[in-house]
């Protein structure tokens, strides 16, 4: 950090240096300890990977990047109920996903059953087994009194 | 550090994070202004990719934006608060990019543009800061993260342990070994250098 670069964060962060954020606290509180004599093994590296780790980057770019993503989201969410979009609409949307397949399940297997009742009543009383099982026994209440 | 002080950069970024809450923009680009730099770094060499790191960091405010309600001053710092968010993130960031990589999606060799790598080798000062990125990125994931956490986010040992989901005795060791490591590495850099005909 150079002067300048420390009064250009003076200004913007106020004089209490301690108060500033990481890591130009780390940079400024270094440049004032510049000249003071040497410090513990520990807060030299630190200091040195700080120097190595940072990088160039625009924070106001970064600033209108991030307010477009929320307000991109907020427009997007503007067309779904948010409650849809919440981990308990989700789990309400699937909660009432699994009753519906389970009383569609249970509707089906019903059907089934009657085919099958059906069809083993044919079986019992000798009755010619078709396609369509069940029809041909109501049809013929004569073969049934044959029992 | 003065503790008086220090407090009160704490509760600068609490005061934000309650406007947040409430729904002002400027106080999350405030937020950024204030974090953006450090957590970019953070992420950008824990990842070893600046674009990932940029696209880590938009994800770290939007999160901040949606859950600033969340944020308890009594339980963290903001700062803790903001590191652990980024670390999580790029976790998440890392394997997907592993799995991105294992399907051959992905190149995953990684790369932090250097503004400016030519000069970089024309003098001592600058080569030493290339060993240490160097070192740094050899250094085994968790203990990159706890240097990185300790001299970029500033943050004390109990810190670290809260961001990285650790206890403080493990956090302590972490970043031991990883100082450890970085120093072996800078010594052997240094040794290999003096080694070189001039």
């Amino acid at each position: 950090m150079t002067r300048d670069e420390f009064e250009r964060h003076r200004r913007r962060f106020g004089d209490a240096v301690e108060s500033w954020p990481a890591p130009f606290r780390q940079q400024a509180l270094a440049l004032m300890a510049a000249g003071a004599g040497p410090d513990d093994d520990d807060a030299a590296l630190d200091r040195l990977v700080l120097e190595a780790t940072l990088i160039e980057g625009d924070d106001q770019a970064l600033a209108r990047t991030v307010l477009a993503r929320i307000d991109g989201a907020s427009a997007r969410s503007s067309f779904l109920p948010r409650f849809l979009l919440a981990p308990a609409g989700l789990a309400a949307c699937s909660a009432a996903l699994l009753v519906a397949a389970t009383l569609a399940g249970y509707q089906a297997a019903g059907l089934q059953d009657d085919l099958q009742d059906s069809e083993l009543l044919a079986l019992a009383s000798g009755a010619r087994l078709t396609g369509n099982g069940g029809a041909d026994i109501a049809a013929d209440p004569a073969e049934e009194g044959s029992l | 550090m003065p503790a008086a002080v220090s407090h009160e950069g704490a509760r600068g970024d609490d005061e934000l994070l309650a406007r947040i809450a409430a729904g002002s923009q400027g106080a999350l680009s405030e937020l950024i202004a204030r974090h953006g730099r450090g957590l970019r770094a953070f992420a950008a060499r824990y990842l070893g990719n600046a674009g990932d790191a940029e696209d880590v960091v938009q994800e770290v405010f939007v999160t901040v934006w949606k859950q600033a309600a969340r944020f308890d001053p009594a339980r963290a710092r903001a700062s803790t608060w903001l590191y652990r968010i980024t670390a999580n993130r790029c976790i998440d960031q890392r394997r997907r990019r592993a799995l991105r990589g294992f399907v051959g999606l992905d190149d995953i060799s990684d790369h932090v543009a250097s503004p400016d790598a030519d000069a970089e080798a024309t003098t001592a000062a600058r080569q030493e800061l290339a060993i240490v990125r160097e070192g740094l990125s050899r250094l085994p994931e968790r203990q990159r993260m706890a240097v990185l956490l300790r001299a970029v986010g500033d943050l004390d040992v109990v810190a670290i342990a809260e961001v990285m989901g650790a206890s403080p005795g493990s956090a302590e060791q972490l970043l031991v070994r990883g100082r450890r490591a970085l120093r072996d590495h800078m010594a052997m850099a240094a040794a290999g250098r003096e080694r070189k005909p001039t």
